[in-house]
């Protein structure tokens, strides 16, 4: 692949730079996973120029390979990229931080509102919106995916194994992954 | 005060089956934390996940954070996010060379997209364990049901966040 020569071959980006925007870019993401990419190319691509957008999404396409948190990932990558092991611990550092402190403040001062009445009808309210997003993230994944009326048996089989059978997700997984694997050409 | 040793493992099987991301880690982190261990409840796991939703940073990360805080309190915490973050760093280290070499490959290319199937199946099964989970009633089902209408039809402009507080507020004045 053909590489744009940007910024980080030029000049050294500064390690704390690096942080700084990986926090930011923590900071700012809700929910976290793959909308957090956006917030991403917007900080490295277009305002800092740090990445050309080819590079970008190559590395976004990378970090849904490899399991784990997208975000983590693609973090990991970028600061890998720009200022090689020092900058991956600052860029993974940075973006894990942000929920890292939330959720703590949140668990240490707020837990004990969490019996009170009205708490818990709003957090009702919110658990109910969750099963909505669920469902949503379920019909964009199976619209990109399902191809064939096998894929849908095959997904039907994952969930009987996962809840009829109460076989461990990761077992459920592996098992359609191997199913799926040849009713998908190459 | 559960063993560190035992909250790290869990954490860790997480972040291996974290494929995907987001959303996608809920059956898995529910398999671990509710069914297994019964550290959380499952309608205290649907609030911590409201929670997730609403505050910056990856699901798996929040309730890492949350759940590790509830049963060994900082060092807790710190030891679950930590867990699930490793899985991530160790692929990435071992397999980076490997994977650039062989992107292009057709057979990558069939286990990437089986490997999506079955990420698709946990969601789906998620769908049915927190809804049922969560909804007891027609009150409930419509306001799951208009959410995921509204997160249809309103994709690129309405932000996910404002349903989930909207959702919320809705409790507040009908429960």
């Amino acid at each position: 692949m053909q590489k744009i020569e940007l910024n980080h071959k030029e000049k050294n980006i500064l390690l704390i730079d690096i942080f700084l925007t990986f926090f930011k870019v923590g900071l700012l993401t809700l929910g976290g996973g793959l909308a957090m990419s956006p917030v991403m190319r917007y900080e490295l691509v277009l305002k800092r120029k740090w990445l050309s957008e080819s590079e970008f999404s190559s590395t976004v396409a990378l970090a849904t390979i490899v399991p784990g948190s997208i975000s983590v990932n693609i973090a990991y990558l970028l600061g890998k990229k720009l200022r090689g092991w020092k900058g991956l611990t600052l860029s993974v550092l940075g973006v894990v931080l942000p929920s890292f402190i939330t959720i703590l403040l949140i668990a240490s001062f707020l837990l004990p509102f969490f019996h009170y009445p009205k708490v818990v009808n709003f957090l009702r309210g919110c658990a109910i919106a969750v099963v909505g997003q669920l469902a949503f993230a379920s019909l964009i994944f199976g619209k990109r995916l399902i191809r064939r009326i096998s894929h849908i048996v095959i997904c039907a089989v994952g969930i009987l194994m996962m809840g009829v059978l109460k076989l461990h997700p990761i077992f459920g997984l592996v098992v359609v992954s191997l199913i799926g694997y040849w009713f998908y050409p190459g | 005060m559960e063993s560190l040793f035992e909250i790290f493992i869990s954490f860790l099987i997480i972040g291996i089956g974290a494929y995907g991301g987001g959303l996608v880690t809920i059956p898995l982190i529910q398999h671990e934390i509710v069914v297994k261990y019964n550290w959380l409840t499952l309608r205290e796991m649907s609030e911590l996940l409201a929670i997730a939703q609403m505050t910056p940073g990856p699901i798996s990360i929040n309730t890492a954070t949350f759940t590790g805080y509830r049963l060994a309190g900082v060092a807790g915490s710190i030891i679950a996010t930590a867990a699930v973050v490793l899985p991530s760093i160790i692929f990435f280290t071992l397999l980076t060379p490997i994977i650039t070499q062989f992107k292009e490959n057709s057979h990558f290319y069939r286990i990437n997209k089986s490997l999506q199937l079955g990420v698709l199946s946990l969601i789906l099964f998620a769908v049915w364990s927190y809804g049922s989970a969560v909804i007891r009633g027609y009150l409930d089902f419509g306001i799951a049901t208009a959410a995921f209408l509204l997160l249809v039809n309103c994709e690129k402009k309405l932000h996910p966040l404002i349903i989930i507080l909207v959702c919320g507020i809705i409790g507040l004045i009908f429960f």
